[in-house]
């Protein structure tokens, strides 16, 4: 009986978690900043056309077929595709990545811009980064939830009438929450098998790395122990976040630290987009109210 | 976000109870996809990778690799490394010449973004990379031998259709600022400084002079895979070279 009521309690405590209704406002700017980003990255293919798409471009029809030989990988755009069809492909994902941003017919324009944004990412696999796993994660998140509720023109112009609190919005919060943790705790891990994350020099490197820069962070050689300190602590929060970003004392400043952290990538290691977009994916950890308040689109706030 | 006072209660936006009961599974299903790469990524020694994760990679592999979900997360790690371009070796170069470099070329390849492109592109060109031929002792192994073919016949794809690509460019005169003269595509490392070599000896970040011509040669690539090479941005899992079933070999 006691082991009953004890699986029942984990349950309830499981679907309260997963499933207590909640408002969309957070989410809302996270769509707004997703759907700008995404139309952006969209924008960019566009500009090098024929060297991302077509039979001729630098990763051809071979290249893809043998890179995706074997795996789950499908995508109309095989590397057949023609110019038209990438560019009408690339001018609908960028439109719906709008749409998105915007917040009109949010519904359908934000898992559209993750389905699209996905058939583009098969195709260009090795040009992608961490922002495109960020951007598509969050996108898809977004996808499940009401986040055209609040900061949208689906709102403005009354097409959402009496937005209410909503489960999805719980769900998708919860699922970019903790996709977070594994992407902190695995990046961490993955650091904590370098040596120059414990010798202390791995921001020097960074610094070091041209390719990267975009800000000059060199400087930082010349003080060895302000390099290590940074070193240690930036292994140390992303090893603990999935930790101590839950309790609500410890929480403030983990995701403080995040946005430090992010805006010293975006700003010095030449990955604004990729800065930007971890910072954004940890707004959800902030509560709804801090963006409900300003909410233009809260009409008469009548919530 | 406002807590649920009992599961039993249904208030305006809440899961009716047999959506919740299916959504559950589904959710656990994605969580699981999600971990399943990097699972299998920790877990994996020279020997094998740990049964249970590698089990559920397996079950996972569709859903997550259409969905884009399998990557190790890999940021700078294990370690910051040496970062690799891609240059154009003409064949009338003087012998020490340095080759041009096609990408990534902050100048020619903006906005920023557009950069980071053809900058992770070239790494996973140098990643791509197998040497022309083995050395004899690593033609002996016949599951290394194996992977090589593949391997040699995915970096000569990519060859082919990069070089294919900026000739057809050059032709049309829309990218390069000086026309390409007959040659081949060469792979590129930049070192990273020491700090006593960045403060003591004035080496400048972007000085040409520091950039390395990778070889193709097999002894070079082999004592290369032998060492404790380190690359600033590990090749994504998704890429086939990384995955479980064509890891690249290292000479034994």
């Amino acid at each position: 009986m006691q082991l009953f009521n004890f699986l029942k309690n984990i349950c309830g405590a499981f679907e309260s978690f997963f499933f207590a209704p909640s408002s969309a406002n957070m989410l809302a700017l996270i769509r707004i900043a997703t759907g700008a980003m995404l139309a952006y990255i969209h924008l960019i293919w566009l500009m090098d056309l024929k060297n991302f798409f077509g039979p001729d471009a630098l990763i051809n029809t071979e290249v893809l077929q043998l890179l995706h030989s074997g795996r789950w990988k499908w995508t109309y755009l095989n590397g057949n595709e023609s110019l038209l069809l990438a560019t009408l492909h690339e001018i609908a994902a960028m439109s719906c990545s709008v749409g998105m941003a915007l917040g009109i017919l949010t519904q359908f324009a934000t898992p559209a811009a993750w389905f699209l944004s996905l058939m583009t990412a098969h195709r260009l696999t090795p040009m992608l980064f961490g922002l495109d796993q960020i951007v598509l994660m969050l996108s898809l998140a977004l996808s499940l939830s009401r986040c055209g509720d609040a900061w949208s023109l689906d709102r403005k112009l009354g097409w959402i009438a009496n937005p209410s609190d909503s489960w999805r919005n719980t769900l998708a919060t919860r699922l970019i929450q903790i996709q977070l943790c594994a992407i902190y705790f695995f990046g961490g891990l993955g650091k904590a098998r370098g040596w120059m994350w414990w010798d202390g020099s791995a921001m020097w490197f960074a610094a070091a790395s041209y390719e990267y820069q975009s800000l000059d962070l060199t400087w930082i050689g010349r003080y060895p122990i302000l390099g290590s300190v940074f070193t240690h602590a930036t292994l140390l929060w992303e090893l603990s976040y999935a930790a101590l970003v839950w309790p609500k004392t410890t929480r403030p400043v983990v995701v403080l630290i995040a946005m430090l952290v992010h805006a010293g990538i975006a700003l010095f290691l030449g990955m604004i987009t990729f800065g930007a977009m971890m910072m954004v994916a940890n707004l959800a950890f902030l509560p709804a109210r801090f963006a409900e308040r300003y909410d233009p689109s809260n009409i008469g706030g009548e919530r | 976000m406002k807590k649920e006072t009992s599961p039993e209660a249904s208030p305006p936006g809440a899961c009716p109870r047999i959506l919740r009961r299916v959504v559950s599974c589904l959710l656990i299903a994605h969580l699981l996809a999600f971990l399943a790469e990097p699972l299998a990524f920790f877990s994996r020694s020279d020997f094998q990778v740990a049964p249970e994760f590698l089990a559920i990679r397996r079950f996972a592999a569709p859903y997550a690799e259409w969905m884009y979900l399998d990557h190790g997360y890999f940021f700078f790690a294990p370690n910051p490394g040496p970062n690799h371009l891609v240059g154009w070796k003409p064949d009338a170069a003087k012998s020490g010449q340095l080759p041009d470099v096609l990408f990534p070329d902050r100048r020619q390849q903006w906005p920023r973004l557009r950069y980071h492109r053809y900058f992770m592109l070239s790494e996973f060109y140098n990643n791509s990379f197998a040497p022309t031929e083995l050395l004899p002792e690593d033609r002996q192994n016949p599951e290394f031998y194996q992977r090589w073919t593949q391997d040699r016949r995915f970096y000569d794809a990519l060859q082919r259709s990069i070089t294919h690509r900026f000739l057809a460019t050059n032709d049309s005169g829309s990218t390069q600022t000086t026309p390409l003269k007959p040659g081949q595509l060469v792979r590129l490392e930049r070192p990273l400084p020491s700090v006593d070599e960045y403060f003591s000896n004035g080496q400048r970040l972007d000085d040409s002079r520091r950039l390395i011509e990778l070889s193709d040669s097999p002894v070079q690539w082999a004592e290369e895979n032998r060492s404790d090479k380190i690359t600033s941005e590990q090749p994504d899992p998704a890429t086939p070279m990384e995955t479980e079933e064509s890891q690249k070999p290292i000479a034994p």
